[in-house]
Formats: C-alpha cells, structure tokens, sequence
C-alpha cells in the first residue's frame, strides 16, 4: 500500500480545473432571453358563466315576482337604467345586493345590453354585480363559519354557492342582417 | 519602513465562482413568474379595469380571443377579432371552437374557457356575437380580461 502509493506519486499531474468564468455570461444570456420572450402580465378577469344553447334564458325568469328581479339596461350611449330608471353605476352595487338578500334563491338580475353600447360600460356593470355577489357570499360565509370566503375550504365555498347563486340572464340582441 | 515595503499588499480578487449559480436562480426565478407570449396580437386593445378579478387557472385549456382596432391601418379602423393567433370573422368563431374542443386533451376538456381581451370601446355587438357563437360551440366558460383597479 506505502509502495504503491509512492510508487504513483511519481506519475502523478494534475487536471486542469474546468474554466467557468464564462459560465456566469452564458446564464446572462439565458436571463436576458427569457427576460424579452416572456411577459410577466398575469391574466386576470372577470369569470363567467354562459348558459347552455338549448336553454334559452328568456324562459327562466317568466315565473319570477318584480320585486326579487332587477332589470338592467345598457342603451347605445353606455348608460345605465335600473327598472326603467337612470341609474348610477355606483349605485348599482347596493341595490343589486338589495335584490339579492330579498330574493334569495329565486332572485334574478336581467342585463340587457344594446348593440352600441360600449364594452367598458358593460363590464363595468358586470364587475359590480360580481362585487355586489362576492360582498352577499362573504356576509354568509362569515355568518356560518366565522371566515371570510375566500378563507373557506371548497365544500363550505360549494354551500355558499349554493345559498347564493348567480342568477343573471342576459338578453342577446340578434340582428339578422348582420355581414 | 523597510520591513512594510517587503509586505506586498495584494486585495485577494473577488470570489466570483458562485456568480452562476446566483443567475440560475434569477433566471429559474423568472421562467416561473412569467410565461411565453403565445400569439403575436394584430389588435390594438385596453382592457377594461375592474375591482372583482380573478385569476386564469387552466392556460393550456384557454383560447384568447382578442378584440381591437387592427394595429395595421391600412385594414381600417372597424373593431377585427383576432382568436390566438390569426384574425377571423366573427362568424368562423364557432368552427374554429368546435375545433378546439375536439383536439383538446381529456383532462382539458372539462376545463375549455375563452378568455375575451377586447378594447374598452368597442361596441356590446361584436361581444354578443362572440359569445352566441361560443355558447354555440359549447365552450360556456369565459373571462373579461382586465386590468386591476384599485379603489
């Protein structure tokens, strides 16, 4: 064993060490590449629903008495009418959650939208029915488990659901002529 | 004296073998929080800012359906759709859906959403026909992109 060993040390060179100084440049270059092919922007949005085609949702809501339905109107010019009346669309969360709560299960909100009517018009007021459905859905959640909802494990969220469901039909404006 | 100027002092060179490894971890950091651009967008479009947004979980199952004034202008300046990569008339929506929906993988299949990116002004019109045709197609998922806003 002594032997051997001396007898290899004689032969003995070292390996050079593998150069890395460029190593750090080549992961600059990596870095740099997905810094311009890639975006950071998260898609965020409203989620909705559509309701199935055969369906129709102008059949559901015949059955509904007038003070547990809210209709909504957007006309060309982007603005908002409440059962017929002008509205604000700072008021529309408030009163949205108003039907909501009297109600209950058999509410319905009706959105009808024109045509011309601008896309931010529309969203907006979807973004406050949503508003006005997540504020209602946190109430009860608090009220039967003492947690926000966004805090609730997926069976209590599915009870909540239930308790609170969306119910809003959209009229669709088809115009039969259209290229 | 003499016995100072014999001390040479040298400042030992800074250490940079661990510089690599510090890169790798932004540049990991950064293929985690970011994601490829999927489509060059052909639209010019603002998406709409809201307070209630939530996030798109399902991206290998979403198609994104764009809505904008064409970024040419020499193709007018009527509000065109753009769905992934290519811009189409409303109307071939619906095939095209079909479409996805048949070539999608089982597990996205339950999952199959659209996610809307349309400009703020553009008319209620062309949403609706979109989305007739998506309800057409059976695709009943959809998402108004948009910015956050806060109040």
């Amino acid at each position: 064993m002594m032997f051997g060993s001396m007898f290899r040390r004689k032969f003995e060179y070292k390996v050079p060490g593998l150069n890395t100084t460029s190593t750090a440049d080549i992961s600059f270059m990596l870095l740099i590449f997905f810094l311009v092919t890639t975006s950071m922007d998260a898609d965020k949005g409203i989620t909705r629903e559509l309701p199935p085609i055969d369906k129709k949702s102008e059949n559901t809501p015949t059955n509904v008495a007038n003070d547990k339905t809210l209709r909504l109107r957007i006309d060309d010019a982007g603005r908002l009418f409440c059962n017929g009346h002008p509205m604000e669309i700072t008021a529309l969360k408030d009163s949205a959650e108003h039907v909501i709560e009297r109600g209950g299960k058999e509410h319905v909100i009706q959105l009808k939208t024109e045509r011309n009517a601008s896309y931010d018009s529309y969203f907006h007021v979807q973004n406050e029915l949503v508003a006005a459905y997540n504020s209602i859905r946190n109430e009860k959640a608090v009220q039967a488990y003492g947690e926000s909802y966004e805090q609730l494990s997926e069976a209590q969220k599915e009870t909540i659901i239930k308790a609170v469901p969306q119910r809003i039909s959209e009229t669709y404006i088809e115009v039969d002529n259209q290229q | 004296m003499s016995m100072y100027r014999h001390h040479s002092h040298k400042v030992p060179g800074l250490n940079t073998s661990s510089l690599p490894d510090l890169i790798f971890s932004v540049l990991f950091f950064f293929m985690i929080v970011t994601h490829m651009r999927k489509a060059n967008v052909l639209v010019k479009y603002k998406v709409p800012a809201g307070t209630e947004l939530t996030k798109l979980t399902h991206r290998s199952a979403t198609t994104y359906i764009y809505v904008g004034k064409p970024m040419d202008p020499s193709e007018g300046s009527e509000s065109v759709v753009q769905l992934n990569d290519k811009l189409v008339n409303v109307k071939d929506i619906e095939g095209y859906m079909k479409h996805v929906r048949k070539s999608a993988s089982d597990e996205d299949k339950d999952n199959l959403e659209a996610s809307i990116k349309a400009d703020r002004q553009t008319k209620m019109g062309i949403i609706t026909d979109i989305k007739q045709a998506l309800r057409n197609a059976n695709i009943l998922k959809i998402n108004y992109s948009a910015t956050s806003e806060h109040k």
